[in-house]
């Protein structure tokens, strides 16, 4: 399975690479989005801002959204599953909207959310193998707020939001897995197997 | 069900080798950082830093190398600092593979700079780290590795840097480090106090029960430590083991 990873032109892709060679995929880095369209599975990454994320997958949006219609795996980690969403309050501009529902800051007391939490997670093949009560690992200062019921785990801090949603086959995880150790490296697999199985 | 406090060894690299300062002075190398951040993670470390002590242009290279090294491996959260000055610095160094970048003496210089990268990058990968001394009944920024005095109160810039959009502080008592007598558990909890981001406390790990008054007394997020960890006096999981048994929830697994 060859898994492209959204380059939106900031920040650190080598983990999520690693990850996702770890869990069995082969990875390219995609920068040019009009080379999306041949993607047999795409994984939005979770660094940068909102903003720049979603200025820079416009021209995109109407491509990913036959993709993601018919059957494409689709992963989105942190703000790469913030952008599957509508919109956000962290800046303006259209997210890629694969997911009703809208990115709305975090009400906590401290903000970033930032270090190791639980994860609440339904029977999902995604969660496949991982202990209950496991944490993994969050940076994140907004959340999503989805309009259809596509959550799959809820975490705790400040207010219970959805830490991992899946609809089909697009997924989204609000923490990042690539960077949670080996419960983490398992997700990844899991989805890996998930995006194998369906093409 | 709560964020656990975390726990967070710290190499502090000089030429692509693994250092502690003393009191900022008097280096003496003890290892590999790749390797020292692998054996680290299966210890269950929570998250990793390194910092560059003496940011020459050579020195960014191998500490690039290091890091690109080091991020094909680790599978926690690694941040890095020292030397970082430009806007461009900080494009780089998450590019080769850090999840976070801690800016200190550039961010005093132009505290532009913490805006600009939180804009582009996320306050998230944005940690100011910040050299405090006490001064009275107030603790003092020192930039330049610790050898500048700013005046600035460390207190109020960490303050003023959040606003800018840090996503978190990386707090160290100049008085305390190298010391291992305990962190300064008063500048951590002022800080803690003042804003609404993660304060990593540093400076003066000796013994396990240092950490856990930092995270519980000083209020810290998180604790930094090196020689406790690099001198094979006790694992990281000694530490959780010690925080558990105060009741302080901790994140077991690697």
């Amino acid at each position: 399975m060859k898994v492209s990873i959204v380059d939106y032109g900031v920040g650190n892709l080598h983990s999520i690479s690693k990850g996702l060679e770890r869990a069995g995929a082969s990875i390219e880095v995609v920068g040019d989005m009009s080379s999306l369209e041949s993607a047999e599975c795409i994984v939005f990454p979770g660094v940068g801002a909102f903003g720049a994320a979603a200025d820079k997958l416009k021209p995109a949006i109407h491509g990913l959204r036959k993709m993601a219609a018919s059957g494409t795996p689709i992963l989105g980690i942190c703000l790469g599953m913030q952008v599957l969403f509508d919109r956000s309050e962290e800046s303006a501009g259209d997210g890629v909207g694969l997911l009703r529902g809208d990115v709305r800051k975090l009400q906590a007391p401290r903000v970033p959310h930032m270090g190791w939490n639980e994860v609440l997670f339904q029977d999902d093949p995604l969660f496949d193998g991982v202990p209950e009560g496991s944490r993994f690992y969050f940076a994140n200062s907004y959340v999503c707020h989805p309009m259809e019921k596509v959550g799959i785990a809820e975490t705790l801090y400040g207010e219970t939001f959805v830490s991992a949603v899946r609809k089909g086959r697009v997924c989204g995880l609000q923490f990042h897995p690539e960077k949670s150790g080996a419960v983490g490296l398992r997700l990844l697999t899991n989805f890996v197997n998930m995006a194998e199985g369906s093409a | 069900m709560t964020l656990t406090k975390r726990i967070i060894p710290c190499l502090d690299v000089k030429e692509g080798a693994v250092v502690k300062g003393v009191c900022f002075k008097d280096l003496r190398q003890v290892g590999d950082p790749p390797t020292l951040a692998v054996e680290y993670q299966a210890q269950g470390a929570d998250e990793i830093v390194f910092l560059d002590v003496n940011a020459s242009v050579a020195g960014v290279r191998t500490m690039h190398e290091a890091v690109r090294k080091t991020a094909e491996q680790l599978f926690v959260p690694l941040t890095v600092g020292g030397g970082i000055r430009t806007f461009e610095d900080v494009r780089k160094t998450l590019n080769v593979g850090a999840d976070k970048t801690s800016i200190n003496t550039a961010a005093v210089l132009d505290p532009s700079l913490i805006s600009k990268c939180a804009d582009a990058f996320g306050s998230q990968c944005v940690v100011l780290a910040i050299d405090a001394k006490r001064s009275g009944d107030s603790w003092e920024v020192y930039t330049h590795s610790g050898t500048k005095p700013t005046g600035l109160d460390a207190v109020e810039w960490a303050k003023a840097a959040v606003e800018r959009g840090a996503g978190e502080i990386l707090l160290t008592s100049m008085d305390s480090d190298g010391m291992k007598k305990g962190y300064d558990l008063d500048l951590t909890k002022a800080v803690v106090r003042a804003v609404r981001v993660p304060v990593i406390a540093s400076g003066g790990c000796g013994t396990l029960d240092h950490i856990v008054d930092v995270l519980t007394v000083g209020e810290a997020d998180a604790a930094l430590a090196a020689s406790i960890f690099h001198f094979g006096q006790h694992t990281v999981a000694d530490v959780k083991r010690a925080l558990e048994a105060k009741g302080v929830p901790v994140r077991w697994g690697s």
